[in-house]
């Protein structure tokens, strides 16, 4: 997959994740793509120029933060969002065509058959007061050109696909007669009802119980392969992508701070914040009662953002430069992976950042002015 | 089961009081009934009605002698000014029950007809100008009382414009609301109010409905907007509006009374009137009888409808 | 309240009456994708637009306005250089349509039918204001002991209320007005009586999320009686609620005085009411329908401003209660 910096031209390099097929043309391209709400506080920048692109088969990770815009993001790129007050720039190519400024018919002609998306909480994502069966039929019916029996056929084969027992009765329950876990199984199984080409998974296990998460994850892996779909997976945690995405994208405060095939990423990781987020999974190695290492700070002004990286305010390296110019994306030493950081963590510059801060006696500062305070002593203007 | 057998001694229980306070409305005319109905009898004539009726005898006595009458169907009589015996009041409200029951039937249909489709419009037009207008129009018929609609509509259409019949002067027997000139003036006065509470209702809950993340769901699924709000968003917000619907069929009683004596209709609300009128106390405590026992059925009806209908509530108690 | 009223007098799960509808907010910012449907409502009823923090909007000053306008040109109306409405008749225009000698013309036995509406705001608000305050302190009463009392006493207070609220109001209004004669005071008590249940009921759901709360423990903590508490607790608590609703009683009072007298137990004439006014100038609809009309605009305006503003007031009160 290829990333590219937010003010470059769009190229292809032809370069793939590992794992992933070669040589294909992306099925989705994204670029630049913006997403702004108007509230009575004033515009919040949910979503702040991100670029992406994914071939079917290959499967994105994207992890963030509440606030991180994460599912702003998978909703806007499926066009998903409100009529009003809301604002959109940029460009999503589907199968080669934009449908960025396309209108809803034409979108409603994607969702489902080319584009679907499981969301996050399948209790309230369910009609309640409709019965399964029809709830899944009710795509094929519209879609296909089919009769009721054949689908309600498709369906049953459907449902033992994604691992519900005892179909036949469950396409008379209603939701509230299932488990959570099933529940979820009828969503993937609707999303994937008509075979589209793209999944987008909003946060498809948070709201599970943990030993079904593993489950979950699994059926959306094997439906993918058998598919051969391009599958979005975002998530908060990165424990979640981190075995089952071919590259993962790190979002913060609406931007795409760090990109990288899912090795490279964990091997090599260059944005501090990654390098957060990462600390912060606990392990079980680890002795119990052991401290959780959470990121201190409060998550980013969406609204009027300061200048300079967004991350500074919590970042244990951060310099006077990155409070007052923002780092773009560059791309770093393995094909595939950029990210944004004057001070990347692994690297001389970054190191002594760091150890400049230890020094000065605070990992970083608490107060994030709008003003760039300098951060310790001896501040040197980065590399 | 067992809820709805609690419901129902609950409700003979009610239907006991609301006869007794009836009963009881009758004995606290100031003054002679006797004398007020028929009020040129002679005094022995008199005191044959007075044995009919049973003045004489203990209060609960009466009560109990009336009620049981009242269950079986005797209502009593209607006098003449002479002391003679008069028709049975049975057979007028027969024929004057048919037609209230009409009138009330289609302006909750009407009604119904007309909010549902504004309702679900302007909750999926939430917050534009025509969701705004409908709206403000809304609140205008709420405010607008419906006697005075359907004098507006006698004025108008009736007097100046002689586009329909404004009073029935037909047989008694034949049932007015079965011609539609003659019903529609009356549907459209009681419905119009209804319209705006109806239309208001939905709105609301429909556009809860549509906030609900199972709506996201359906557009997800490529479902056009028609389908989304008809099959998805409208099952599970309408059911407060049938609810109140069905309880308002109990409240629109007293205004079907006003309107039929606007256009003449022969219902039960003219019969009252006329029994006011006449001093027939006999006749009119059945008619307001009749009409709080069903006030309280429907009520009853609906109430058990509404636990029925809904699958949470149905399920719920299957479960339990 | 007798039927006239939108609300319904069962016992439906949630209350009808809304805050008063008005043009929302537009919606200003470019849709880049319309694709999204069925979108979440951002208006704002225009009754919480204009009570906003402090100041009402134009309308309720409207509202307030006619109000006034109304109650003023009630108490006034005797010293008013208008023709008594009881006993000035003009024998050169009967049935007169409206000129400069009659600006709403006048009826069949030549009375003045603006003096007639005039003087006939009197007994109408009379009756409106007397019902709702006789039926408030009853109801009210009633309907706060049974809410704070959730015992016994509650429950048997709450069941009786419930029974009255089984019949059918205008018709219970009917029966006892016609029972005890024609006069504005019977009319105020039949109205009361039927008011009584239904306010009692409000005063009782109000009470009983109000003595949940702590404060109320606290008193009882220290030792207050429970008069003691209902007085100074919970009454001032629940009143402010209230208030809406009286208004938008009175309003439906007025509306079930002239259903009463088109039943023909209303005012009796020669006093005027505005529903025996109405009810006078139903036999001449084809030929003088400004008698009829004259009168029924002044409810239908008067019922406006009423429900506006009992709007406003319950959006206001809302709002404190969800700061809460």
């Amino acid at each position: 997959m290829s990333r590219r910096a937010p003010d470059a031209a769009p190229v292809d390099d032809g370069r793939g994740a590992s794992g992933a097929t070669g040589g294909e043309a992306p099925l989705l391209e994204v670029t630049d793509l913006v997403t702004h709400f108007s509230t009575p506080r004033g515009v919040v920048r949910a979503v702040d120029g991100v670029s992406l692109s994914l071939r079917r088969g290959e499967t994105l990770g994207v992890v963030g933060e509440s606030g991180s815009g994460k599912t702003v993001l998978s909703r806007s790129i499926m066009g998903l969002l409100p009529k009003h007050n809301v604002i959109r720039r940029g460009s999503v190519r589907f199968d080669g065509r934009e449908i960025g400024d396309a209108d809803s018919e034409e979108m409603r002609g994607l969702w489902g058959t080319q584009i679907a998306m499981v969301f996050q909480d399948p209790m309230t994502s369910l009609n309640p007061v409709m019965k399964i069966g029809r709830q899944i039929t009710e795509p094929l019916l519209h879609h296909l050109d089919i009769t009721k029996k054949y689908a309600r056929d498709l369906a049953l084969s459907l449902l033992s696909s994604v691992g519900i027992p005892e179909p036949e009765r469950r396409l008379g329950q209603y939701p509230h007669e299932m488990s959570g876990g099933m529940r979820q199984r009828v969503m993937i199984a609707i999303a994937i009802a008509c075979g589209p080409k793209l999944l987008l998974a909003d946060e498809p296990t948070t709201a599970l119980d943990v030993t079904v998460q593993a489950q979950i994850l699994d059926l959306l892996q094997k439906e993918q392969q058998e598919r051969y779909m391009a599958m979005i997976l975002v998530t908060h945690d990165l424990g979640v992508v981190a075995g089952r995405a071919d590259s993962i994208a790190v979002m913060y405060a609406g931007r795409v701070v760090e990109v990288a095939p899912t090795r490279t990423l964990f091997a090599a990781m260059r944005m501090p914040y990654t390098e957060a987020l990462m600390r912060s999974i606990p392990r079980i190695a680890e002795p119990s009662h052991t401290r959780l290492k959470a990121i201190h700070g409060r998550p980013p002004e969406l609204i009027d953002p300061p200048p300079g990286c967004r991350f500074a305010p919590r970042c244990e390296y951060v310099q006077d430069r990155c409070w007052k110019e923002e780092p773009p994306l560059i791309p770093g030493d393995e094909p595939g992976h950029s990210y944004r950081c004057w001070f990347p963590v692994g690297t001389p510059e970054g190191e002594a950042a760091r150890e400049r801060n230890r020094a000065a006696g605070s990992a970083a500062p608490a107060n994030a002015p709008e003003a760039p305070a300098a951060p310790a002593a001896g501040a040197v203007a980065g590399a | 089961m067992r809820v709805i057998a609690v419901k129902l001694v609950r409700l003979v229980v009610v239907l006991l009081i609301v006869t007794f306070l009836c009963f009881l409305l009758m004995k606290l005319i100031p003054g002679d009934p006797v004398d007020k109905v028929a009020a040129f009898a002679t005094p022995e004539q008199k005191a044959v009605i007075r044995e009919q009726l049973g003045l004489e005898k203990p209060f609960f006595s009466q009560y109990w002698s009336w009620l049981s009458g009242f269950i079986t169907g005797d209502f009593g009589r209607y006098y003449t000014t002479n002391g003679a015996v008069g028709e049975t009041v049975s057979s007028v409200m027969g024929q004057a029950l048919p037609v209230s029951g009409l009138l009330l039937l289609y302006s909750q249909l009407l009604a119904l007809a007309v909010a549902i489709p504004a309702g679900i419009y302007t909750a999926y037009k939430a917050g534009t100008r025509v969701d705004g207008v409908a709206n403000t129009v809304a609140f205008g018929l709420l405010a607008l009382p419906n006697f005075v609609l359907a004098l507006v509509l006698v004025i108008y259409v009736g007097a100046q414009w002689k586009l329909l019949p404004t009073q029935w002067a037909g047989d008694p027997g034949v049932n007015p609301m079965l011609q539609w000139r003659y019903a529609l003036l009356p549907t459209i006065s009681l419905a119009a109010g209804q319209i705006a509470i109806y239309m208001r209702l939905l709105r609301t809950d429909m556009i809860d409905t549509l906030q609900e993340d199972f709506i996201t769901t359906a557009k997800a699924k490529g479902i056009p907007p028609r389908k989304v709000l008809l099959r998805h968003a409208l099952r599970p917000s309408s059911l407060t509006l049938l609810t109140v619907a069905g309880l308002n069929v109990g409240a629109l009683i007293g205004g079907a009374v006003v309107i039929e004596t606007i256009f003449g209709l022969p219902g039960v609300g003219r019969r009252i009137t006329e029994a006011i009128l006449a001093q027939q106390y006999v006749a009119l405590q059945s008619f307001v009888a009749v009409i709080a026992i069903t006030y309280v059925l429907v009520n009853f009806t609906v109430d058990i409808l509404y636990s029925v209908l809904d699958p949470r509530i149905r399920n719920a108690r299957a479960v339990t | 309240m007798p039927e006239q009223s939108p609300s319904p007098t069962g016992s439906p799960p949630r209350p009808p009456s809304e805050s008063g509808g008005g043009v929302a907010a537009t919606p200003e910012v470019v849709p880049a994708t319309d694709a999204a449907g069925p979108s979440p409502p951002d208006s704002v009823p225009e009754a919480e637009a204009a009570g906003h923090g402090r100041g009402l909007g134009v309308m309720a000053w409207v509202a307030i306005g006619w109000l006034v306008l109304v109650v003023l040109l009630a108490i006034l109306a005797p010293l008013l250089p208008i023709p008594d409405p009881v006993n000035d008749i003009d024998t050169n225009a009967f049935l007169a349509s409206p000129s400069s000698g009659h600006l709403l013309g006048t009826t069949s036995d030549g009375h003045d039918v603006l003096s007639m509406v005039i003087f006939g705001a009197r007994a109408s608000l009379i009756i409106g204001v007397g019902s709702i305050l006789a039926g408030f302190l009853v109801g009210g009463f009633l309907g706060i002991l049974s809410g704070y009392f959730k015992g016994r006493i509650g429950g048997v207070i709450g069941s009786v209320l419930d029974i009255f609220l089984a019949f059918p109001n205008l018709v219970l209004a009917l029966a006892i007005v016609s029972f005890m004669g024609q006069s504005i005071r019977n009319i105020v008590i039949a109205l009361a009586i039927v008011s009584a249940p239904v306010l009692a009921r409000i005063a009782r759901a109000s009470t009983l999320t109000w003595s949940e709360r702590e404060f109320v423990l606290a008193a009882r903590a220290q030792g207050a009686r429970h008069a003691r508490i209902m007085w100074r607790e919970i009454l001032p608590n629940v009143l402010p609620a209230m208030f809406s609703i009286a208004l938008l009683g009175i309003a439906v009072v007025i509306v079930a005085e002239g259903g009463l007298a088109i039943l023909g137990v209303g005012v009796k004439p020669p006093t005027p009411s505005w529903g025996n006014v109405i009810n006078d100038g139903r036999s001449d609809l084809a030929d003088a329908p400004w008698i009829t009309l004259a009168p029924s605009a002044a409810i239908f305006f008067t019922v406006l401003a009423l429900n506006y503003l009992g709007d406003v007031v319950r959006a206001r009160f809302d709002v404190r209660e969800s700061a809460l």
